[in-house]
C-alpha cells in the first residue's frame, strides 16, 4: 500500500477514535463523581450503619472528583503525547 | 405507550409459553422468554447459520459470501492492528470482533418492525461490558504478571494509595459508562421509533429516525469496540 492511499484512511479512523474517547470523557467524569459519592454513602449508611454519616460520603465525594480530574489529566497528557 | 408487537413473543404465546408483560418476568421461565433474551438467541442462531450457509467451503477465489466475510473480518483485523500491533491484535481479536458483529447486528434488527434490539436492555449491555472489563484486566495480568498492579499506583510512591483509590473509581466508571452509553443510545432509538410509529406511522414519520438509527447502530457498535480496544491497549502497555 502506498503512502498516498494510506493517509486519508488513517485520518478517518482518527476521527472515530476521537469521537469514542472524548465522547466518553464527559460521562466518565460525572460517573467518577457519582461512584465516589455512592461508595462513601454506602460505607456511611450500610457498613458503619450511620455513625460516620455524613463524613465518609464527603470524603469519598472528594475522591470521586479527584478521580474525574485525574481522568481528564490523563486524557490531556495522552493528547499531548499523540500530538508530537 | 402501547408496547410494540414482537413476533417471537407472539409465537411463544401461541405455543403456550408464558411471556412476561413487564420488562422482566416474575418466574424463571418468564425470565427466559423475555423479549431481549429471545431476540438475542435468534441473533445467535442467525450468526451461527448465516456464515455457515454463505461461507460453505472456503475457496481460493472467493465467491460473494466469502468475499463479504473476508472484507469484514479483514477490515476488523486491520483496525485492531492499527491500534495495538499484530501480535496483540491476534490476542483480542476473537472476543472483540464477535462483540462488534453481534452489537451492530443487534442494534440493526431493532429497525425492523416486529423485532427489538437486545442491546436496548441494560442486562445485555452490562453483561457484555463486564466481560470486556474482566477481559482487559485478564490481559493486563497475562502481559505483566503481578506487576500489573503498578498500573494503578501512579508514578510517585508517596501518594500510591490515593492513586490506587482514584484508579479504582475511574475503573468502575468505565464499567458503567460503557454499558450505559450503548444501552441509552439504543433504548432511545427504540422508544423514539415506537412513539413515532404509533403516532404517525402511516405518514412515514419514523423515516428520518430510521435513517439516523442505521447511523447510530453502526457508530455505537464501533465506539463500544473502540473503547474496549483502548482499554485493552492501556492494560497491556507499560505502566507510566
Amino acid at each position: 500500500m502506498t503512502y498516498s492511499d494510506q493517509k486519508p484512511k488513517k485520518e478517518e479512523k482518527g476521527i472515530l477514535t476521537d469521537i469514542a474517547i472524548y465522547g466518553q470523557s464527559g460521562m466518565t467524569f460525572s460517573l467518577s463523581v457519582l461512584i465516589g459519592f455512592g461508595f462513601g454513602w454506602y460505607l456511611d449508611n450500610k457498613v458503619f450503619s450511620g455513625w460516620t454519616a455524613p463524613w465518609l460520603s464527603f470524603i469519598f465525594l472528594g475522591f470521586g472528583i479527584a478521580a474525574g480530574f485525574k481522568h481528564l489529566w490523563d486524557l490531556s497528557r495522552k493528547f499531548a503525547k499523540d500530538d508530537d | 405507550m402501547e408496547h410494540p408487537i414482537l413476533f417471537i413473543s407472539v409465537i411463544l404465546d401461541w405455543i403456550g409459553l408464558p411471556v412476561p408483560h413487564g420488562p422482566i418476568g416474575a418466574t424463571f421461565l418468564e425470565k427466559l422468554t423475555a423479549p431481549y433474551l429471545t431476540y438475542s438467541w435468534m441473533l445467535m442462531a442467525f450468526l451461527f447459520v448465516v456464515p455457515k450457509l454463505t461461507l460453505g467451503k472456503l475457496e481460493l477465489v472467493p465467491g460473494t459470501g466469502q468475499n463479504f466475510w473476508e472484507a469484514l473480518i479483514g477490515g476488523l483485523m486491520d483496525f485492531f492492528t492499527e491500534h495495538m500491533g499484530r501480535e496483540k491484535a491476534r490476542a483480542i481479536f476473537p472476543v472483540l470482533a464477535t462483540f462488534f458483529i453481534y452489537i451492530v447486528l443487534a442494534n440493526m434488527i431493532g429497525l425492523l418492525p416486529g423485532f427489538m434490539s437486545p442491546t436496548s436492555s441494560l442486562n445485555i449491555t452490562l453483561a457484555m461490558t463486564i466481560i470486556v472489563w474482566l477481559f482487559h484486566h485478564y490481559l493486563g495480568f497475562r502481559q505483566h504478571g503481578w506487576h500489573y498492579y503498578k498500573h494503578f499506583m501512579g508514578p510517585i510512591p508517596l501518594i500510591a494509595p490515593l492513586m490506587m483509590l482514584l484508579e479504582l473509581i475511574a475503573n468502575f466508571a468505565r464499567l458503567i459508562s460503557l454499558s450505559m452509553r450503548l444501552f441509552g443510545n439504543i433504548m432511545a432509538k427504540e422508544v423514539l421509533l415506537g412513539v413515532l410509529f404509533t403516532l404517525a406511522g402511516a405518514y412515514f414519520a419514523p423515516l428520518p429516525i430510521l435513517c439516523l438509527g442505521v447511523l447510530v447502530s453502526i457508530i455505537q457498535g464501533v465506539v463500544f469496540v473502540l473503547l474496549s480496544v483502548i482499554y485493552c491497549v492501556g492494560a497491556m502497555d507499560h505502566a507510566h
